[in-house]
């Protein structure tokens, strides 16, 4: 087993509303070791992209950590405050939002933006830092980096301005990515060779990458190991390769067989009934139960814990040792 | 035995003067712009089945779509539904009664419906407009009737859009859209704003109400995985033009186009099977000032002078339609 | 029906609406002061002392009475004053208020009218129309309202037989700060019918073979009415501060039917001659009811639009 980078342990965020205070994300736990590929699934309200800006120390107030911990390399970083934070941001731990025109200023040519980013985290001159700037243009694919280099934002394309927020990420030559759905702004063709490009690069400098998307396509192209969330919690977490192909946690079953797939005549779809409960109406117990068609007598009073099965680890009582044989009803 | 074809569309050609006020082109001295978004398209649809549309942004199937329903007058080109033309203002009473045959499913479930409306106005809508029920309370029974039919109960008729999530939203876009009693369906994206299983829970549904109510469908999507399930024929859309049409089936295992391939190829391999893909050359090119010749031939690997100049034109080949010098060649394929 | 009705306020009072007023002292502040005003204006003739429109009750002994001192010849007491003429300045105030206010509510009801139609009308027919009625909003615009507001007070006065001039007065104020005004209106309403016409639920209505007046009356002027309620209670307090602007430089409200405006007028005539309170108490009752209308249009513009913030 390699190193452990980032360890999140039973992590909280929470919102205070006028109704309540209301958990999105409710005791998640995972970890990320040096180099390594997670990918993060779920539906929208699932709690992924909080999860991400929690560790990154984005989240955006009234949301905070209600509890847990976030230890990277060794460092409890869940309790800095921002200015303890900063050295960290960018420089260690990098961000790769959804929008890239969001992402860049459209004042600034991307040259300036790549040089202030490169020369905050390291320490060169103007000069050397043009060049680390082409260089890393020219590594995440710009066709004549050395003139591309002076152009705006909006004199590029969509694929190619990601490309550029890639390249921003990579400035400060982090141990882990944060990548917030890089490619579901993007067209499928531009779509590919971005998932292409990012793991590339990460696998040639030995960056982890945490791979927040609801497209299972994306992660199944690029992640080692992937988690599925529901409702704020971890459902299952494994080698992603386990997870498509045999899985466990009923949710996992349903929203893989929900995908129609590009081989063979299906006739219908798996569907799951109904929808992800709103945050302030999480049923007790395990919260996919209303949905869940082998629901029985614990799923209503509590939680499962997440139970080792194979390689996988999966929250749903019907792995457990002392329901086994117990039937739904 | 082939069916009758319920929707042909000839020589579709649409412009949009996506030009600079006067007043700035002068200044700047710029000239006009044209943005060509259809270019010569032309699609028939046999009643009864769904025809999907693919392409990614700025493909123009969104504009094909618009003008197929009437929403968007056609540059150029007919468009004819029904064995009645659109565009012929002499059959008004035929045309009005053809509106209320044709509807729209839309991408975005938060804006297609009126958040000030309950679901009930919002459903009866058509009902109102086409007259076509009696009186108020058969109205009344008619919306409770496809309420139920959607899958939702009667009593959420009460309720304000904001109340449902984003499936349950498009659901009461589809019983607005069945209130018409209509023929024909134009789905532009409808589960592209939808999570995966949410998704699911759509498609079956449409099936379900193609099968009991006989529906024929022009679907609209970027999703190549949500075409091969709903759809019977395909058409693939680059920059304006189709350069294919083909079964379903055909399409899927074997793509003739030079894009239709790269298409597929850039589709994320779920089954993880680890085989090797061909990367995926370039972007859509500006869609203002696209290359000459055919569109696509910037990206495209069986490029020859021919591509670069002349302008290709559909020919049929093994059931299918392409728009490809290389394949007209035999140059593509066996 | 009754279960109906239950349900609607239940729901009203739940809302995110009235949370946001009950969570904003301003708000309730304003709410109260402007609501005191508007209903002591609007009782005034049940309780005011004195009708300061019967010239048959003053008696001009009592006039330039300070406030709350027994009056040297009359030996009566009068709570906020009298003035030049012995009219009760706090009945004066009453009375005045009522005219400001109705000339306020009538103006922004003229502004809004004409303002919401054009900008209703430009937005969702676009082309020439469109440029044309913003274009005149334009020119609008380049005036100062006050000034357009004299332009069309000082015309109206040569039509007008002189023995009708006073009666015309009011009725001439209320068209000229409206047409001031409408231009905020047409302009925000414009905005609001590009965004909705081009939104899908209009595009479904069309395609029900709905016709565009029905549209536009039914869809789109629902979903645009809350921005129409913040400019109407913003320009409410304009209105009457113009008013009382063209009332001040004698344009506007006369003599014999004094609104705020007038009294302030007249009152800083005497101000100083030591009779303060004929200017002083006016003014600061326009004040406070200038200030409360428009806090509590600030307050709505917050409150309806939760992104602003």
């Amino acid at each position: 087993m390699s190193e452990i980078l980032l360890k999140i342990k039973d992590l909280i965020v929470e919102f205070p509303t006028r109704r309540g205070l209301l958990r999105a994300v409710d005791k998640v736990s995972f970890e990320i070791s040096k180099g390594e590929v997670l990918g993060i699934v779920g539906e929208s309200g699932a709690g992924k992209s909080l999860t991400g800006a929690a560790i990154i120390g984005l989240l955006e107030p009234p949301g905070r950590i209600g509890g847990g911990e976030i230890i990277f390399d060794g460092q409890r970083i869940d309790n800095l405050s921002d200015e303890q934070m900063r050295p960290l941001r960018g420089k260690r731990i990098a961000m790769i939002f959804q929008d890239p025109l969001t992402s860049l200023n459209p004042l600034y040519r991307i040259g300036e933006q790549l040089i202030e980013t490169i020369q905050t985290h390291l320490s060169m001159d103007n000069k050397q830092a043009r060049t680390r700037a082409i260089e890393l243009l020219d590594e995440v694919g710009i066709p004549a980096p050395q003139t591309r280099i002076d152009a705006y934002p909006h004199q590029f394309s969509g694929g190619m301005r990601q490309r550029v927020v890639i390249a921003l990420a990579l400035a400060g030559e982090p141990d882990l990515i944060i990548a917030d759905e890089p490619t579901t702004a993007l067209d499928v063709s531009v779509q590919a060779q971005i998932i292409s490009l990012l793991k590339n690069l990460c696998k040639e400098r030995g960056t982890a990458i945490m791979l927040i998307t609801h497209d299972m396509g994306v992660i199944a192209e690029t992640a080692d190991r992937m988690a599925v969330m529901y409702s704020g919690q971890i459902a299952e977490i494994g080698k992603t390769y386990d997870l498509i192909r045999n899985p466990k946690h009923p949710y996992s079953v349903g929203l893989m067989g929900s995908i129609p797939a590009i081989k063979g005549d299906v006739k219908r779809l798996v569907q799951i009934p109904g929808s992800m409960p709103r945050l302030n109406d999480i049923p007790q117990g395990c919260s996919f139960n209303p949905r869940c068609g082998k629901a029985f007598k614990p799923c209503y009073k509590k939680r499962s814990p997440l139970i080792e099965v194979g390689n996988s680890s999966v929250a749903c009582w019907l792995y457990d040792e002392e329901y086994k044989g117990a039937k739904a009803k | 035995m082939k069916k009758r074809n319920l929707v042909k569309v000839r020589n579709l050609d649409r412009l949009f003067d996506v030009s600079k006020p006067l007043l700035n082109r002068i200044i700047e001295r710029e000239e006009r712009k044209i943005l060509r978004a259809v270019d010569d398209v032309s699609i028939d649809i046999e009643e009864g089945e769904t025809f999907a549309l693919v392409g990614e942004s700025g493909s123009g199937k969104s504009t094909v779509a618009k003008m197929v329903v009437g929403l968007l007058p056609p540059t150029k080109g007919s468009i004819e539904i029904d064995g009645i033309d659109l565009s012929d203002k002499s059959k008004i009473k035929e045309l009005r009664k053809l509106r209320s045959e044709i509807q729209m499913i839309f991408q975005d479930p938060f804006a297609s419906l009126n958040p000030r409306w309950r679901v009930e106005k919002i459903i009866a809508e058509p009902i109102r407009a086409f007259k076509l029920e009696k009186n108020e309370k058969a109205v009344i029974a008619k919306v409770a009737e496809l309420l139920t039919l959607v899958g939702l109960d009667p009593s959420d008729g009460r309720k304000f859009p904001h109340e449902f999530s984003g499936g349950q939203r498009q659901r009461i876009c589809i019983a607005r859209a069945l209130a018409s009693k209509p023929k024909f369906i134009v789905c532009d994206e409808p589960t592209s704003a939808l999570d995966v299983s949410v998704q699911a829970q759509i498609l079956n549904l449409m099936k379900d109400l193609q099968d009991e109510f006989s529906l024929t469908f022009l679907f609209i999507s970027h999703d190549l995985s949500v075409v091969r399930h709903m759809a019977n024929r395909i058409g693939v859309m680059y920059l304006g033009r189709i350069v294919e049409i083909s079964n379903s089936k055909d399409l899927f295992e074997n793509p003739k186009h030079p894009y239709t391939k790269m298409l597929l190829d850039a589709i994320p391999d779920l089954e993880m099977s680890g085989k090797e893909r061909n990367p995926i050359e370039g972007e859509i090119p500006n869609p203002i000032d696209p290359p000459k010749g055919c569109t696509f031939h910037p990206r495209c690997p069986f490029v020859n002078e021919r591509c670069r100049k002349e302008i290709p034109m559909p020919i049929e080949k093994d059931g299918s339609i392409i728009t490809c010098h290389g394949v007209e060649e035999g140059r593509i394929g066996k | 029906m009754f279960n109906k009705i239950q349900d609607n306020i239940f729901r009203a009072l739940n809302s995110d609406f009235i949370y946001s007023f009950k969570h904003s002292p301003v708000a309730i502040v304003s709410f109260i002061v402007a609501l005191i005003l508007v209903l002591g204006a609007v009782l005034a003739p049940f309780y005011a002392p004195h009708n300061p429109f019967d010239p048959a009750t003053l008696n001009l002994m009592n006039g330039f009475s300070a406030p709350m001192k027994p009056n040297e010849f009359t030996g009566e007491t009068f709570f906020l004053g009298t003035d030049d003429q012995g009219r009760d300045v706090f009945s004066t105030i009453l009375y005045g208020m009522r005219i400001s206010l109705f000339v306020g509510f009538a103006a922004v009801t003229f502004a809004m009218v004409l303002g919401v139609s054009l900008g209703l009308i430009a937005g969702y027919v676009g082309g020439w129309l469109d440029a044309l009625i913003m274009r005149i909003a334009d020119v609008q615009l380049t005036f100062p309202g006050i000034l357009v507001a004299m332009l069309i007070f000082g015309i109206a006065k040569g039509f007008t037989p002189i023995d009708q001039r006073d009666q015309m007065a009011i009725w001439v104020l209320i068209i000229a700060i409206g047409l001031s005004e409408w231009v905020q209106f047409a302009r925000v309403v414009r905005g609001a019918t590009l965004v909705e016409k081009n939104k899908e639920y209009v595009q479904a209505a069309r395609l029900n073979g709905r016709r565009s007046g029905g549209i536009l009356i039914s869809h789109i002027l629902p979903n645009v009415l809350g921005s129409v309620l913040v400019i109407a209670t913003i320009s409410l307090a304009l209105a009457i501060i113009a008013e009382a602007t063209l009332s001040f430089l004698g344009v506007g409200a006369p003599p014999t039917k004094p609104s705020l405006g007038t009294l302030i007028r007249i009152g800083q005539g005497y101000l100083f001659s030591g009779e303060w309170w004929i200017l002083l108490f006016p003014a600061a009752t326009l004040l406070a009811l200038a200030l409360s209308v428009n806090l509590l249009g600030d307050w709505l513009r917050d409150a309806l639009n939760p992104k602003l913030k």
